[in-house]
This record gives structure tokens, sequence and C-alpha cells, in this order.
């Protein structure tokens, strides 16, 4: 007789930045000689991704902390559409990596963590402008934000240099700038100051934390095998030990779970590993 | 589609900025042009006879027979080579993967890294019959220049289909094209490059009209010896045109299965 209709409010919940669900990497075994015929065909069977599962917020920074070969490049490299997952869901900003390719890379701003990958013949602004371009930013956007990024990387001298005749640092700073240079509204970094000087790195960690970080301008996920640099960085530490994810926490609740005093000591007792002694004295 | 244009445009000016940075190369390139044609000159010279431009299927005599075929058969190379050299450069200055994670789509990427050199290569052509026509007599004046370009353009379509399947290729198996070296042999041969195809046996000319590389060389010495009109230009152009409308969506697919396949394996970096 009476019937009472619910009018449902939304209030639009954030959507998160990086969704992973499930995800699995399975590469083929790799062939050599006349073998190497039948790889690009062969069943994917050595496992570099079992079933991770893990969300970064919006204007969130997750650190991936895992040893070599631990799937933390396999990870960043399926976000960036570089790889196909063989099962599993990763999503940036509710777009799927694998069949929303060009929507996910409008977001996407990739560091691979090395010193290659430019035009060496080419100064760095003309490589921003190139890569800039295919990014669709126009001329006029292009020549605000380079000088910018210039700035803020101490590029200001090395933009108008072929990329030859640059230090492996600045070059470094040089990709950063270019992963930056379209305000991505995700980064991924892939051990972003592997190739950096001290001075330099610190300054890269000053400049992620005031300008992307604190001002929530964009949401990170990085890869590092720089303990203090995950400490400084990021709101959750994501610990992957072959292919899967471990533990995803602040690095205070990582070590008040594990019982430890410190991110090393925590991530070696999670991962299985002995605290190394120093010296070999602790016998 | 401007945009489309835009990014085609940043592909050349950064593939000219390059370039520009070898500057020798240009001047290098120009005075081998000018020894190649007097080559071709000098040997016609030698072996020119009334029966020889007999047999010949257009004017000219057999310097300018085999000045464009030579030199077209330099395009056809640039046009096979093109992609796959691009992409192997691409992968060895690791700025395959910066690519690929930009928004350019598959095809400008593509047509992109090819713009240049095939633009290189149709200046070298222009260059080399200059040379011809300047101090060689090469016979300009029977030149109908909107078929030359219809030419240039239906060759491109054409055998961008085979560059982009040489580059799948590839993508795929990281090394060397048997496929493309066989293609550019057999067309040395029965291609139409030097001779006639018409002195070759019967079952060869068979091969010969499969080949779209003959098509290709008729196509353009109709349009370039022929005199005004269409007539011994449009039947090859025609057949270009169908190879390109066959191959060039059918590379396409082959050349995103390829991509595909590389970022299932992971290979995509792999050398």
């Amino acid at each position: 007789m009476f019937s009472l209709q619910r009018n449902v409010i939304s209030f639009g919940v954030p959507e998160n930045a990086i969704s992973v669900r499930a995800l699995e990497k399975f590469f083929p075994p790799a062939r050599s000689g006349w073998r190497a015929f039948r790889q690009p065909f062969e069943k994917a069977t050595v496992a570099a991704l079992a079933g991770i599962s893990l969300e970064v917020r919006s204007g969130e920074a997750v650190a991936l902390l895992g040893a070599n070969g631990a799937g933390k490049s396999t990870l960043l490299r399926i976000l960036a559409t570089l790889l196909l997952p063989t099962r599993g869901l990763a999503q940036i900003a509710g777009h799927d990596a694998a069949t929303q390719a060009r929507e996910v890379r409008r977001r996407l701003g990739y560091h691979a963590g090395s010193d290659i990958g430019f035009y060496a013949r080419l100064t760095g602004r003309e490589n921003l402008r190139f890569f800039g371009g295919l990014n669709h930013l126009s001329a006029s956007v292009l020549e605000r934000r380079i000088p910018e990024l210039a700035r803020q990387f101490h590029l200001e001298e090395a933009v108008d240099r072929q990329v030859r005749t640059l230090s492996s640092g600045t070059v470094q700073r040089l990709s950063l700038a270019r992963a930056l240079l379209h305000e991505p509204a995700v980064l991924l970094l892939d051990e972003p100051t592997r190739s950096l000087d001290a001075i330099a790195a610190a300054e890269f960690r000053r400049f992620l934390k005031a300008e992307i970080l604190r001002r929530g301008n964009a949401s990170l996920l990085f890869a590092s095998h720089s303990l203090q640099e995950v400490e400084l960085l990021a709101d959750r530490v994501a610990v992957i030990d072959a292919g899967r994810l471990l533990a995803c926490d602040t690095a205070s609740a990582l070590r008040q779970q594990t019982g430890t005093a410190s991110l090393e000591e925590a991530f070696m007792r999670l991962t299985g590993r002995d605290v190394p002694s120093i010296g070999g004295a602790a016998e | 589609m401007m945009r489309a244009c835009g990014e085609l445009w940043a592909f050349f000016w950064r593939d000219l900025l390059i370039a520009r940075t070898y500057r020798t190369v240009f001047v290098v390139e120009i005075v081998e042009a000018l020894f190649g044609v007097a080559m071709f000159y000098y040997v016609a010279r030698f072996v020119d006879s009334p029966q020889l431009e007999h047999a010949l299927p257009a004017g000219g005599g057999y310097f300018a027979f085999s000045l464009i075929g030579f030199v077209f058969l330099d395009y056809l190379n640039a046009a096979m080579d093109a992609f796959d050299r691009s992409l192997e450069e691409a992968r060895d200055a690791g700025t395959l993967e910066h690519l690929l994670v930009t928004q350019t789509s598959l095809p400008v990427l593509l047509a992109g890294s090819a713009a240049y050199p095939f633009a290189v290569s149709a200046v070298r052509i222009g260059v080399y019959i200059t040379w011809g026509a300047m101090l060689f007599r090469f016979p300009l004046h029977e030149a109908n220049w909107l078929a030359v370009t219809a030419v240039l353009v239906a060759t491109f379509l054409a055998f961008s289909g085979f560059g982009i399947l040489s580059a799948s290729y590839l993508l795929l198996f990281k090394r060397g094209n048997p496929a493309k070296w066989f293609f550019l042999s057999v067309s040395g041969v029965v291609g139409g490059m030097l001779f006639p195809v018409g002195v070759l046996p019967d079952w060869l000319q068979v091969v010969a009209k499969l080949n779209p590389v003959t098509y290709a060389l008729e196509a353009m010495r109709g349009a370039l010896l022929a005199g005004e009109g269409w007539g011994p230009v449009w039947k090859p152009l025609l057949v270009l045109l169908v190879f390109a409308a066959v191959l060039l969506p059918l590379a396409m697919l082959i050349f995103a299965w390829a991509l595909r396949r590389t970022k299932a394996t992971g290979t995509l970096m792999h050398r």
C-alpha cells in the first residue's frame, strides 16, 4: 500500500590513483640460438608477480621495497603499459593498463631510473620539446614548462647542451623532468636516484617532497633500494618478495609489527632473511 | 587529424635536427651521387645501341633506364628499411619505452619514424636526376611531374607495408630479416632494375609479374620518360595502390599483434 522510495545520495568517494588486484605476471623461459625463434610463442611459466593486490590513494606516495628480481620493476612496467599482465587487474585512475592504455598514458609520468632513453645528439631542450609534443603539449605550454623544470632540477645550463655531453646524473635529472613535463596525476619511478650523486639525490628527494607530494599534485609509486629515501618520501611501504606482497603499511607500523628498530630490520624479518651482523662478531 | 600531423612533424623535425649534426654527410652524398650518375652514363655509352634502345620499354636510352632503376630501388630500400631501422635505433638507445608511454598512437608512431627517411630518399632521387639532367642529358623535358609525385606516394604506401612487416619481425625475433633480404635480392634480378624483365625466361617473368618492384619501376619510368599523359603510368599505379590497400592494414595489424606479444613475453627491449 505504501512504499517508501529511497533516494541514494552518492558523495563520490575519491578514486584510487592506482589499483592493482590479484596481479600475476609470468614470462616464458629465456632461450638462445635456434630455440629463440620459439620464444615469442612459448608458454609463460616463470613467475615474476604472483597475485599482488595494492592500492595507492590520490596524493599518496607508496614505495616498493624488495630485493633484485622481487617484481618491483615488473609491477611498474605493467602500470606504465609496457608489459601486459598474465592475470589480474592493474588500473590507473580507474583505467585498465592492459585495455585502455592511451587513457592510462594520459595520466602517467614514467621514469625508468636509467640514464639512457634520450636522443644523444639533440640538446636536452630539443628532447623535452619532442617528448612533450608527443604528449600533446602545445608550444606555448612547453615554453613555460621547460624553463620551470630546468630551474627545479638545476638544468638551466645543461638543457641547451647535447645529451651526449651530459653526465649520467644530469641525464637522469633530465629524465625526471621529462616524466613531469605534462604534469601527470600519477608518477611511476623506478629507482629514481640510482645514478645521482648524494647531493643531487638529496635535492631530488626534497623537490619531490616539497613540490609534488606536499602539494598533493600527484600520486607516487616508486621502487627504491635506498631505505633513507623510502622513509623520507613514502606514506606507506609495500614489501615485495618473489612476486608476492608481504606487507603494505607505514614504515613505523612495519617496525611495530615486526618488533624491530629500523626499516632495514623490518624488511629483513618480513622477507625471512637474517639481519647480518657487522663484522661477523655476533657469535 | 591536426594532432596527428603535429606529431608527425615532431618526428620529422627530430630526425632533421639529428641529421643536422652530421652536416658533412649531405655534402658527401651529393658528391657520391655525381659519381654514381657518371658511372651509369659511361656504362650506357659503352652498351647503347639502336637494338638495345628498341628493347627498352620507355624512351631515353639505357642511361635513363638504368639510372631510374638504380635510384628508385634505393627509394624502395628506404621503404623496407625505415621502420625496422628506426625501431632498432630506438630500442638500442632506450628511447623505445619512452616513445611507447607517450600519448601518440601506434600508426602515428610508425609513420613518424619513417617520415624523414622517406623524404631523404625522395630528395636523393631528385639529386641523382638533377645531376643527370645538368651534366649528362637526362631527358627531363619528358617528365610528367604530377605522375612522378603520384608514383612516389603510391610506392611509399605500397612498400611501407613490407617495411612494417619487417619491423614486426624485428620486434619478435630481434635480429635481421631474411624476408627483406630475399625480397631485395630477388628484385635486383626480377624487378627490372638494370634490364627489362622481357629478357628473362618465361618462368622468371611470371615471378616478376608478382613482384611489386616491377610495377613501381614501370610506373616511375613511365612518369619520368614517357612524356605527358597517364597512359603508361595508370596501370602499374593501380597495382601499387591495390598492394597498399591490402598490405598496409594487414601489416599494421601484424605489428600491433607483435607489439602485444613482446609486451606479454617481456622482450620489448631485448636485443
